[in-house]
């Protein structure tokens, strides 16, 4: 019942997952066995409900689908199309016990578009009557909260560093896998609650924090996500060696001024964002593209789908292997030394664990190198928050109930975790605005 | 956002909305039809009662059997269930404590008597109760005596003189609930009216026989080596439900609003029977199937169909499709319609060629090159047969060919 994936569409740079026609959606959801206390449901980070919006369908009640979407999860057109569905909603399908899990992402974009596409009212402006609470990031964390207490009438204001809202979904995850105008509805429908969102302007110093306080901000909810992007000392100082960050956003702006096409291109990582690299890559043009990562193929932490797509797309996957030097020629690299890998301790996969396998030395020539290892907090927030508890990564410390060790300043998404999912960053900014909401009601604000 | 008005009178009696659980299991006490109104249905037809002392109800094992049709489960559901085999007095202190709770939810007593004492007796228990109408049950069709249910709805004076003893003894609204196992309907309801019934409910369940177990040649629901001939539900009986609701709604002089039921799962099935003359909506085995939940659908579906089409309230969509039923004598021939495939959409399957060729006018042209159908129009004869087995929902559709005679015979 799964959508092919089709290389055509990555190469024009089109929704991979394809919409589901009326038919095909309501067949698909007539295939739902509408359980008791729906596993689904409680898969999901967010809390969307999928148990209750795909009986909505089954029962032609295709709004009432779209509005359990919007109320539940702000992100549910976006989270339609990136959420890791077989490690989460889909994995607890009881249908799969019997045959393929029911295609909850493809039945919640049925049913946010049906709504997008036949005059679903437009969210109603909360009173803005209550304390008023800023919110660092528009992210979706940021996005979620503020559309919580925006809901229950607070003043909220996003800081938006980017002149975009959405943060990484918006920034780098590449159009083939999520189409800006399933971003602009879910954001649109943010705004539409009341909620303010200043861009540009990035809160990077301890006066900005001053300023809220004088300006009458009661809470604070820090939602910056990850900014830094690690990097391999070895490559630094080339300029055809770029971040992940770097390459996603500049192919996303239009602004990338190195050209790819006909290039051989080395991405080093397993993760998504290196699989997601990998496939612009090849998408844009790219001769060749290896995919370099520490992890064989059964362990890469990427989603199945953007594997599928990556041996579609014909990337070369250089599994269980490292880099070990470079050749360099005019300020840029010219090939990539790498040789294969073995786990020390089998099971734990950082890079200290992993010892050279004799005589499999083998050398790549490269045009662009993207690196993609990893991501990390920027280094000035714990200077913004004076006495900010943060951990590894920098990441924020906050506990259970997103409240870091300074009263009033809460923090979620990928700024605590350290980099997760847009759905576990939509449920963090949802309870988060639980939490801001007790905390300024009892102080009576 | 516009507000819609869900609301409807029913021979008097405030409903918040048209959607009611039917006499059945769905409401068999007092803790189920509280879980149900806090579901959101506007009212309750409480499963039929009955004196034990007059007669005593044991039900027959198993009672259902479910109709599957391919991969499609439960389409309809044949049941061998008589009417409430709980004691009066429970059932009148559900009723009591129900109305106590829920004030402003619809109660409607269904009962069934086997003399005039019955009737009179459980009319006037059920009013001191609190219930809010009464449904006659003149439908059963498995009672396990001859004298009762569907019987007595197919026994004219018996309709007409229980509706009257019923009537003298009650000031409630008084509806009968009419058997679907009859040629006609209007007959019995007219009889039902002139013993002063104040609405119809119709239709009960469908006589009929689900399945035989082909091992031991014996028809289900097997119950200790024999089955029965017993009332049938669900989806499968709608079209069947929608007649005769229909045929009450435009009889000329019966004029009695009508509780229509039938199949009723999605808002659209409401929708239908509204059309064709249903005031208010009764369910049962979509209930048994899916559950209570299903009423926030029929809730949220209909009143966004209302609101796109502004139409604020229920009154005006009752009946609103009836008029557009005439008797087939009637029908124009002087249009003919010809089948058009949309090439685009043609998934080259084939089915449409094979049905026009068995069971139509051989009038599509099957190319097994290109895999394409295509419509001869000079043979086809419009009847859609080939849009009706497409696997592609939207991909046959029709035009209208004005003959300019209305005595237009097909050219075959
Ligand atoms: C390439 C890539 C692919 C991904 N693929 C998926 C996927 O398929 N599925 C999935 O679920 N998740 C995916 N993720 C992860 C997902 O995008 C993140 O988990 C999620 O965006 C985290 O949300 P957040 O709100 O915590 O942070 P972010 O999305 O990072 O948002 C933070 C926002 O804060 C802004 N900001 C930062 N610092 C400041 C400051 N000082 N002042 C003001 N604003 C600031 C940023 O500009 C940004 O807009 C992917 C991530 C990347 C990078
Ligand atoms: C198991 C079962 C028990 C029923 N018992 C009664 C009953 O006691 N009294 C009654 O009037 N109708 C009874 N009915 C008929 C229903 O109220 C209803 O008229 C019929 O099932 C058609 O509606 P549906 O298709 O929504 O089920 C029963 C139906 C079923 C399936
Ligand atoms: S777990 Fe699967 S079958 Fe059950 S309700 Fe959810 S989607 Fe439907
Ligand atoms: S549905 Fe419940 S009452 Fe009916 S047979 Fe199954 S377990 Fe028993
Ligand atoms: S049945 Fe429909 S899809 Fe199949 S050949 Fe005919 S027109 Fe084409």
């Amino acid at each position: 019942m799964k959508n092919p994936i089709l290389k055509e569409n990555i190469e024009r740079f089109e929704s991979m997952r394809h919409p589901l026609s009326l038919q095909a959606g309501i067949k698909e959801a007539n295939r739902c066995l509408l359980c008791y206390d729906a596993p689904c449901s409680k898969a999901c980070p967010a809390g969307t409900d999928p148990g209750k919006f795909i009986r909505q369908i089954k029962f032609l009640n295709f709004k009432g689908a779209a509005r359990t979407i919007r109320n539940n999860n702000v992100l549910g057109s976006v989270c339609a199309l990136i959420c890791p569905v077989e490690k989460l909603c889909e994995e607890q399908c009881s249908a799969l016990a019997l045959e393929d899990p029911i295609n909850i992402g493809g039945l919640q974009r049925f049913a946010t578009e049906y709504g997008k596409h036949n005059n679903l009212e437009k969210n109603q402006p909360g009173k803005r009557t209550k304390a008023k609470v800023a919110i660092i990031g528009a992210g979706p964390a940021g996005l979620s909260c503020a559309a919580e207490l925006a809901k229950r009438d607070y003043q909220i204001t996003v800081f938006e560093k980017e002149q975009k809202a959405g943060g990484m979904p918006a920034i780098t995850i590449p159009e083939f896998r999520l189409n800006q105008d399933a971003l602009n509805y879910d954001i649109q429908n943010v705004m539409d609650l009341g909620v303010e969102i200043q861009f540009g302007a990035s809160i990077s110093c301890k006066e900005h924090i001053e300023k809220l306080k004088n300006d009458g901000f009661e809470a604070i909810f820090i939602a910056s996500g990850l900014t830094k992007a690690l990097k391999l000392p070895l490559l630094n100082n080339y300029q055809n060696a770029l971040s992940y960050i770097q390459f996603l956003s500049e192919v996303k702006n239009g602004q990338l001024n190195i050209d790819v096409e006909n290039k051989t291109v080395a991405v080093i990582g397993g993760g998504s964002v290196a699989v997601d690299s990998a496939n612009t890559a090849k998408a844009l043009g790219a001769k060749k593209v290896y995919l370099i990562s520490l992890e064989s193929l059964s362990e890469l932490p990427a989603d199945d789908e953007e594997v599928r797509l990556a041996q579609i797309m014909n990337i070369v996957f250089k599994s269980s292997t490292q880099i070990t030097g470079i050749e360099n020629a005019n300020n840029e690299i010219i090939a990539l030394a790498g040789q294969e890998v073995e786990w020390e301790t089998p099971g734990n996969y950082s890079p200290s664990n992993a010892v050279l396998v004799n005589h499999t030395q083998f050398k790549i020539p490269v045009d662009i190198v993207v690196t993609a290892i990893g991501t990390a907090v920027a280094d000035e927030l714990p200077k913004v928050f004076e006495g900010l508890q943060t951990g590894a990564k920098n990441c924020v410390v906050a506990n259970n109930q997103f409240q870091t060790n300074i009263p009033g300043v809460y923090a979620g998404g990928d700024v605590v975790n350290g980099g997760a999912t847009a759905v576990e960053a939509v449920s963090h900014g949802k309870e988060a605005a639980d939490e801001i909401d007790r905390f300024c009601s009892i102080s009576g604000k | 956002m516009k507000k819609v008005d869900l609301s409807i009178d029913f021979c008097g009696v405030k409903c918040e909305n048209p959607f009611f659980l039917s006499s059945s299991p769905v409401g068999n006490h007092a803790e189920m039809c509280a879980r149900a109104f806090d579901a959101g249905w506007g009212g309750i037809v409480y499963k039929t009662l009955n004196i034990e002392s007059s007669f005593k109800i044991v039900m027959p094992s198993p009672r259902l059997n479910a109709y599957h049709y391919n991969d499609k489960r439960f389409v309809g559901l044949q049941n061998a269930e008589q009417i409430t085999d709980r004691n009066i007095a429970d059932n009148i202190e559900d009723i009591k404590n129900l109305k106590k709770n829920y004030p402003t939810k619809v109660l409607v007593s269904s009962i069934m008597g086997f003399n005039d004492d019955d009737w009179r007796t459980l009319a006037k228990m059920s009013e001191d109760a609190g219930a809010d109408m009464l449904e006659l049950n003149f439908s059963c069709p498995q009672m396990a005596r001859k004298d009762a249910g569907h019987r007595i709805g197919q026994d004219f004076n018996a309709v007409t003189h229980f509706t009257e003893v019923v009537k003298k003894n009650t000031n409630l609204p008084v509806m009968a609930k009419l058997t679907p196992n009859i040629t006609d309907m209007i007959p019995v309801a007219q009889c039902a009216k002139d013993g002063g019934a104040d609405a119809i409910a119709a239709i009960n369940t469908v006589r009929a026989i689900t399945d035989v177990d082909i091992n031991n040649f014996t028809p289900l629901p097997n119950i200790h080596g024999h089955s029965g001939i017993t009332g049938f539900s669900g989806a499968a009986v709608k079209p069947i439900g929608l007649r005769f609701v229909s045929e009450l709604f435009n009889s000329p002089t019966l004029k009695l609003p009508i509780s229509a039921i039938g199949g009723i799962e999605t808002w659209v099935d409401a929708l239908h029977y509204l059309l064709l003359g249903g005031r208010t909506l009764q369910v049962t085995t979509a209930i048994m199937r899916y559950g209570y939940r299903i009423v926030e659908d029929l809730i949220e579906g209909l009143s966004d169909f209302m609101i796109e089409r502004n139409i604020l309230t229920i009154d005006e969509l009752v009946g609103k499709a009836a008029g557009k039923l005439i008797d087939p004598s009637d029908f124009s021939t002087r249009f003919q319609v010809v089948s058009q495939i949309d090439e685009n959409k043609c998934i080259g399957c084939g089915q449409c060629f094979i049905s026009c060729q068995d069971g139509g006018n051989q009038a599509i042209k099957f190319d097994s090159e290109t895999r394409k159908a295509e419509v001869d129009e000079s043979r086809c004869v419009g009847c859609l047969l080939c849009k009706h087995v497409c696997p592609v929902w939207d991909c046959v559709s029709h035009k209208e060919v004005d003959t300019q005679s209305e005595k237009h015979a097909a050219i075959f």
